[in-house]
């Protein structure tokens, strides 16, 4: 499952076009990061990776097979969604709530050993664990954020796809998420973030897919994509990009 | 020559095995219970619907229904006063009717009558099957007097009960009217067996006397009080008609057509 | 077997002594013998009532449970997708033309109009998993099986017909036998056993559909098992005993104190609740001092309306 890339993907709804032509090979062991503006399409995009929705043209391939057709349950142990929505309907405690995101690994006998230490595993990396018991109704914002990113990283998956993963968190937790995201490409899964915050693309993308208009403006390294003149092409927006003393690359919207 | 023999025997047989005493009887329903307190022995009732001791819903005198013993009318009841028979109605609960089918209860069940011949027939039926035809006849015969039908001219009528319900062509109280001296307007109104009258109707064209259940019970309902009904007052005359004779055949025909001669009466001939 | 279920299953046990001994005649033990008449009391009419009272009350609370996860709504109830009401009508249709004379008629009546229903609401609804589509469906089928069953009555041939339709949707479990319980059993069995399958699909959708479609959820095919099963639990159910409401309603609530909230973990423990909760009313409507039963349906509703009622003003308070 070492290669998760979108083929050609064209989608329209109710008549208009969302994304056409799209075409990226994703690479595991690397962060990318699907940027543009609001209406680009990234989150459709995210979608079709992640065989919630069906494109009208090309597809999204594992391996080259197209993810439609992929099993279920093999799908699901590949490919990990966080979505942007953060419902939990019922006031499951946190434990519960990570132990789900093994479902595709259970079998017909409930969870086991393995089950469990994958759950305590997801607990830790996301600095839950004091609040495994923890119903999740008396959570923060912040602290739902990460109970629900370690029920991602429990299914354990070669690729992560998230769509904007640290919107609710407060800047400490978004930098432990960065790191945790790091860890996790470093250790070799593939991930694939939807982010608005150009900054934080710049801190943790090794690859960028830029999009406007449904259509690809740019895609390839981070460093080759996140470029002055490509952003205010996408965005339109001038920024100003520049290291910090300490080497830490920022971008600056400036003006229209 | 055993031929010969088998039919004196196979007769005798079956008298034998026949009880000699008349058999013990439950009624569910509280129509019929009025005809089989007047035609069974009181020993062979065992048991009668708890609608007849109910003052809102019996068709037969308190002091005589509370004599019996009452049951709402379910198998485990029955079946607890091991009756020779059960007598009922047909709108008895389905599931009732087949626990008592299945646990092998003769039952019979009746017809609402429809007709004053109809009446009769049950009421000879239902003596018979309780082994006293003779006091069938004798009802029957009282009720065939009762329901002579009057000579004097016809006066349009209307029964009108609680929510605008009013009996039509093919119903026992439209037969009522007609040997009790009336016409039915529900014919004139293009009205069913059972139908509910448009007040329109009835302003449109008024029957001469409103035979009004509500009248009897509660004084006014909403359409009786209802101010168009109230102008017409001159026109129609309202005569209250208790519900109960609304209910049931057999024995109730006598009272009500004593009550319909009654109203009758007020008119000219 | 968990603590809660141990608890529920030896109420089960109780609440069927109750029911066996309930009634309006009183039968003593030693007439429980087969030589004495009043066991036919025992064995063909109170056996096979407790027997329904138990199945029908287990099929509505496992339903209630699947349809709260399914919907992740606290306030679902099995009748909400117009089964139970499309039942009602083919009973109504049956009682109407005079056909209920045939035992077995009212039974195949009432799950035609569950079949129907059913089919509808798969066609409506379908594949598509859509929880709006899939309400709306439910409420409009609700709508018009309610109104066409209005109309029965109020066309009814004679006020006699109406009240017996009347009389017939208030739902009751009088004098039901062994007959009703071969019509009843497999119907729920196959019903109970579909909805078993859905448990861990329910929790996964705690996370809402996208989560759940990602962890492996097929939600076209959820929807069918939901459908498939509800309705032959509650067509089953409203072909036994007429319109019985909040029983799916009500015991999820009572159950998730103690079972917790995880949706999978409240079905076992809703079914064996529904049961007992059931047959105990079952009991009571019996043992009342009025002269007749009070009907079971308004025996329900007379205690689901007014602990629904508590639900919400502890919820209120939670939620202002």
């Amino acid at each position: 499952m070492s290669v998760l890339a979108a083929e050609g993907i064209g989608l329209s709804l109710d008549g208009k076009r969302i994304l056409d032509s799209i075409s990226h090979v994703f690479r595991r062991g690397r962060v990318t990061a699907l940027l543009g503006p609001n209406g680009a399409g990234k989150s459709t995009l995210l979608d079709c990776l992640a065989a919630l929705r069906k494109p009208d043209d090309g597809a999204a391939t594992l391996d080259g097979q197209d993810v439609q057709q992929i099993d279920r349950r093999v799908r699901a142990r590949a490919i990990g969604l966080l979505p942007q929505a953060a419902d939990v309907h019922w006031n499951i405690d946190v434990t519960t709530l990570v132990g789900l995101g093994r479902m595709p690994h259970r079998g017909r006998w409930g969870e086991t050993a393995a089950d469990r230490d994958a759950v305590a595993r997801a607990l830790a990396a996301t600095d839950m664990t004091g609040l495994a018991d923890q119903g999740v109704e008396h959570l923060s914002g912040g602290e739902r954020g990460r109970a629900l990113l370690a029920r991602v990283l429990a299914g354990e998956p070669d690729w992560l796809l998230a769509d904007e993963p640290l919107a609710s968190l407060d800047p400490g937790h978004q930098l432990d998420v960065l790191a945790r995201l790091r860890s996790i490409a470093d250790a070799g899964s593939g991930v694939v973030l939807v982010l608005h915050d150009l900054h934080l693309a710049a801190r943790i993308a090794d690859d960028a897919v830029l999009l406007r208009d449904g259509k690809v403006v740019a895609a390839g390294p981070a460093g080759d994509v996140l470029t002055a003149p490509l952003i205010a092409q996408a965005y339109g927006v001038d920024v100003e990009i520049g290291l910090t003393p300490a080497g830490h690359r920022f971008i600056l919207p400036i003006a229209r | 020559m055993i031929r010969l023999l088998a039919l004196p025997i196979a007769a005798a047989l079956l008298t034998s095995a026949a009880p000699m005493r008349p058999p013990r009887i439950v009624s569910i329903n509280p129509c019929i219970d009025a005809v089989l307190v007047r035609v069974a022995d009181p020993a062979q009732i065992a048991g009668i619907s708890h609608y007849s001791q109910d003052p809102r819903a019996t068709s037969i005198p308190l002091g005589v229904a509370n004599r019996f013993h009452a049951t709402s009318g379910t198998a485990e009841e029955v079946v607890a006063l091991r009756p020779d028979m059960v007598l009922t109605g047909p709108h008895t609960e389905p599931a009732t009717v087949a626990a008592l089918k299945r646990l092998h209860i003769t039952l019979v069940q009746y017809k609402v009558p429809e007709s004053v011949a109809e009446s009769i027939t049950q009421v000879r039926d239902i003596a018979t099957a309780v082994r006293h035809p003779e006091r069938g006849a004798a009802l029957a015969a009282r009720i065939a007097a009762a329901a002579t039908p009057s000579r004097a001219t016809p006066v349009s009528a209307l029964i009108w009960q609680s929510g605008g319900l009013v009996p039509g062509s093919g119903t026992l109280p439209d037969e009522l009217l007609r040997r009790g001296g009336f016409r039915n307007m529900s014919a004139a109104y293009g009205l069913k067996k059972w139908d509910v009258l448009p007040l329109e109707y009835l302003i449109a064209k008024p029957p001469r006397v409103l035979l009004s259940t509500a009248a009897a019970e509660t004084g006014e309902d909403r359409v009786t009080s209802h101010p168009a009904v109230r102008r017409l007052a001159r026109h129609i005359a309202v005569a209250p008609y208790p519900t109960r004779l609304m209910n049931c055949g057999g024995p109730t025909i006598i009272d009500a057509m004593a009550r319909l001669r009654q109203v009758r009466s007020g008119f000219a001939a | 077997m968990t603590r809660l279920t141990l608890w529920l299953v030896l109420a089960l046990v109780l609440a069927a002594c109750l029911s066996v001994a309930s009634g309006k005649v009183w039968v003593p033990l030693d007439a429980w013998t087969a030589a004495d008449p009043r066991s036919i009391i025992i064995v063909e009419l109170r056996l096979p009532r407790t027997l329904l009272a138990l199945l029908v009350g287990g099929a509505l609370g496992l339903s209630g449970a699947v349809m709260q996860g399914y919907l992740r709504n606290p306030l679902a109830d099995p009748g909400l997708f117009g089964v139970s009401s499309g039942a009602a009508f083919g009973a109504v249709v049956s009682l109407y033309f005079g056909y209920a004379v045939q035992l077995w008629l009212l039974p195949a009546f009432a799950l035609a109009g569950a079949g129907v229903t059913m089919a509808l609401l798969a066609l409506i609804a379908g594949r598509s998993g859509s929880l709006i589509l899939f309400t709306l469906a439910g409420m409009i089928l609700t709508s018009i099986t309610g109104s066409l069953t209005a109309l029965a009555i109020s066309l009814a041939p004679t006020p006699f017909v109406s009240s017996q339709i009347v009389t017939w949707l208030m739902g009751a479990l009088t004098d039901r036998s062994w007959d009703d319980i071969t019509v009843a059993l497999p119907l729920t069995v196959v019903g109970a056993g579909l909805l078993a399958t859905t448990a861990r699909s329910l929790d996964a959708l705690t996370l809402g559909e996208q989560a759940a479609r990602s962890v492996g959820v097929d939600p076209g095919r959820l929807q069918l098992v939901v459908i498939a099963g509800t309705a032959l639990c509650v067509g089953a159910a409203v072909a036994s005993a007429g319109i019985i409401g909040f029983v799916g309603l009500i015991v999820p609530h009572m159950v998730r104190p103690f079972a917790g909230n995880r949706p999978s973990a409240i079905l076992l423990p809703s079914a064996l609740g529904g049961a007992v909760l059931l047959t105990v009313a079952d009991s009571l409507v019996r043992l009342a001092p009025t002269v007749s039963e009070l009907r079971l349906g308004i025996a329900m509703s007379m205690l689901g309306g007014p602990f629904f009622l508590y639900l919400l003003i502890r919820m209120r308070r939670r939620l202002a």
